[in-house]
């Protein structure tokens, strides 16, 4: 029993390894391959050493940012969205369905009407919006049981974000300043996003990972429910409040860079549980290569796609994403978290 | 067990029906029984059960119909409001007219330029805006009856969102120009054959048939964009409105097709309307009480989809309408019949103010009314979601 238990804490080491190395091989197709002039065989001859100024320029320039953009905002909204489940013990729990992404959408709307420009403020203020949106969501799921019923709590996200898309573009119609600058971030893209960007949201990066630290035991003890964890030690209130505000500096940060994108943080913990198993901990573990994998597949094929023009990345993380959700709701049981 | 049964919870009104079904059987049996009686000569002293008219018992032939009382009464209160709303529709906007300057416009007399505004440009979208909402509250109501699920309209559960996605394909896809109503139909049917196959193992009452639905009108959505993303930027900028939904960029085609296919589902409608109010009801029930349950819902449903993809050719997705429009009706009828006109009115009212607003309250910018109709009915939708649920015991 030990052995195999052994075995397969091995299997979940290789397992690991072997995601790691294909998010190293997914990144470097993301630097060779794009639109433009450069060929992807160019590209790999100036990254082995060649003198290639336009190469040079094109790899470094725009899409090494692009992909560390790219790394980033999958890892959050990857973990976001395992921790988001964990805590609503619902595994249909996304931020992007429970209208997480809308409230931070909707806070950087506001702001830019109201006259903020600057690009560092937007980021403080997406936090403040998808922490407000989280806090509701998770109001109204413990509020007369509507978060009992898996589904009817992602009915009530999905009501809740559609209303704060609409009064969205209800402002962007008011005011065309700010519409002009958003319409290329509502839309959800990683394209022409800079690294000041990304160093900007540093900050909260390493606040995150130090509170997941901290968290992630207390968080699989909740998984037993609340009363196992009170006598276990553990705090339930403070945890969840906890895991709120990560989930919120994360998912704020990631929509600030990149734009409302959906669906990913169903996937990933999808994927990602489905080889951890149900340890929470385990399952961040996993989500941190699996994120990033699947916003860089997905940002490569959305610049392959309709080469020279993109798609939004969105629309891509959509198109793969409902597909799992259909088929969670589908399962005759749904896995309980 | 009740964790798991609650998934197959039935919606409340229905719950409602059953209640009162239990609590006055005789009653119940007179009001699912068919309205036509034919009277013998010798009962005319007969009196109508509580709330209805007799009309017509005084004929040689003894025939009579059974009138619900508060069926009239609502049914004319809201075309009372429509025609008001519709006159407020004709005299607010860029220029303000008064009532009287509108109704002389529409017999033709006045000013020229009067009549023109009324005639060409704001009587056009009055009747744009009263089809569509009226196809998009009839289709909903249809739905919702025959998925017993109150929040089964052709909108949450992703038929609309389909019907859009090939409409923008007739506009930026295709070198053929294929008209979008048809092309509206066929994704429309297409959306509708995927939401209700997927839902075939669980049925359609639980939450689980809706969430299958947003997802499969999620996947129509990134459809249309990826659509909108592959074209030339004025292309794009043409089949916009279809993606939020607005009167503004109708064309003359649709809404004659949207007409023609109104009046027609209207009438099947009315005719399917005593199976409506039965299938609320087990399908066994509705079998024992002489209704073939499978033709009826497959004619249903697929009148629902039609009246949908006609109007979603017309105004975009404005699904809410299809949720609004029968909540009212609902709250205004008896639970004894499925409210079909009442619907359809309550739509049409529904769809004119939300123009109007979008029309005026920004004035100068105008808002689409699908922006509009969200903004008012995502609240109602979470109310109706909030709303505390009896116990299934």
């Amino acid at each position: 029993m030990k052995v195999f238990a052994r075995a397969k804490r091995l299997n979940q080491r290789t397992l690991l390894l072997c995601l790691l190395t294909a998010l190293v091989a997914v990144s470097l197709v993301s630097l060779l391959v794009g639109a433009g002039n450069v060929s992807p065989s160019q590209a790999l001859s100036m990254l082995l050493g060649g003198e290639d100024s336009e190469a040079y320029f094109v790899v470094w320039e725009l899409r090494a940012p692009r992909t560390l953009i790219g790394i980033a905002v999958g890892m959050a909204l990857g973990v976001s969205g395992a921790l988001l489940q964990a805590v609503a013990r619902n595994p249909l729990a996304e931020p992007g369905l429970l209208g997480v992404s809308a409230g931070a959408a909707f806070a950087v709307a506001l702001a830019l009407v109201l006259g903020a420009s600057a690009a560092t403020l937007r980021i403080s203020v997406a936090q403040l919006g998808a922490l407000i949106g989280c806090m509701c969501v998770l109001g109204v799921a413990r509020w007369r049981g509507v978060g009992n019923d898996p589904i009817r709590l992602v009915l009530a996200g999905a009501a809740f974000s559609a209303l704060l898309g609409a009064m969205t573009s209800l402002m962007l119609l008011f005011d065309q300043r700010s519409a002009d600058e958003v319409r290329f971030w509502v839309i959800g893209s990683l394209a022409g996003r800079r690294l000041e960007d990304l160093l900007a949201v540093l900050p909260s990066a390493v606040v995150c990972s130090v509170l997941i630290a901290l968290i992630a035991r207390p968080l699989s003890a909740l998984a037993l429910g609340e009363r196992m964890a009170s006598g276990l030690g553990h705090h339930p209130q403070l945890i969840r409040a906890l895991v709120v505000l990560c989930v919120a500096l994360l998912v704020g940060a990631a929509t600030a860079i990149a734009g409302p994108i959906i669906f990913v943080g169903l996937v990933v913990p999808f994927i990602a549980r489905a080889f951890a198993g149900p340890d929470i901990r385990r399952t961040l573990w996993f989500c941190l290569p699996i994120g990033p994998l699947i916003i860089l597949a997905a940002d490569i094929i959305s610049r392959v796609v309709v080469a020279p023009s993109e798609l939004p990345l969105g629309v891509l993380t959509a198109l793969c994403g409902a597909p799992v959700l259909i088929a969670a709701v589908r399962a005759r049981r749904l896995p309980t978290l | 067990m009740s964790f798991f049964m609650s998934f197959f919870m039935r919606s409340r009104w229905l719950k409602s029906d059953l209640r009162k079904l239990r609590k006055n059987s005789a009653a119940a049996l007179v009001s699912i029984a068919p309205t036509m009686k034919i009277a013998s000569n010798d009962d005319e002293s007969v009196k109508p059960p509580t709330g209805y008219w007799r009309w017509g018992e005084r004929r040689a032939n003894g025939a009579s119909v059974l009138i619900e009382r508060r069926a009239v009464w609502v049914n004319s209160a809201l075309m009372v409001a429509l025609v008001f709303a519709a006159i407020a529709y004709l005299s607010l906007g860029s220029l303000t007219l008064m009532p009287r300057e509108v109704i002389m416009a529409l017999a033709g007399q006045g000013d020229m330029m009067t009549g023109f505004m009324v005639q060409e440009l704001r009587l056009p979208r009055l009747v744009a805006a009263c089809l569509t909402g009226g196809a998009f509250a009839l289709a909903g109501i249809l739905m919702q009856t025959l998925a017993r699920n109150r929040l089964a309209t052709p909108g949450i559960i992703g038929i609309d969102n389909g019907a859009t996605a090939f409409a923008v394909a007739s506009v930026v896809g295709m070198s053929v120009s294929i008209a979008p109503s048809t092309m509206a139909l066929t994704g429309a049917v297409t959306a509708a054959v995927l939401t209700f196959g997927l839902a075939a193992g669980s049925g359609t009452q639980g939450y689980r048939f809706i969430v299958a639905g947003i997802g499969v009108g999620a996947v129509f959505g990134a459809i249309t964009q990826l659509l909108l993303a592959r074209v030339a930027i004025d292309t794009a900028n043409a089949a916009y409105p279809w993606t939020v939904g607005s009167l503004n960029a109708r064309s003359g085609g649709s809404v004659h097709l949207l007409g023609v296919g109104l009046a027609v589902g209207f009438v099947t409608a009315l005719a399917l309307a005593r199976s409506l109010t039965i299938l609320r009801f087990s399908e066994a029930t509705a079998n024992g009480l002489g209704v073939n349950a499978k033709v009826r819902r497959i004619q249903i449903l697929l009148l629902s989809v039609v009246l949908t993809a006609l109007a979603v050719a017309v105004a975009g997705p404005v699904g809410m309408v299809g949720l609004i429009g029968p909540e009212i009706a609902r709250a205004l009828s008896t639970p004894r019949h499925v409210p079909v006109v009442a619907a359809t009115l309550a739509g049409a009212l529904v769809m004119v103010l939300a123009d109007l607003m979008g029309r005026t309250l920004l004035a100068p910018i105008e808002l689409p009314v699908g922006i509009v109709t969200a903004i008012i009915g995502g609240p109602w939708l979470l109310w109706i979601l909030m709303r505390p649920q009896r116990s299934h015991a």
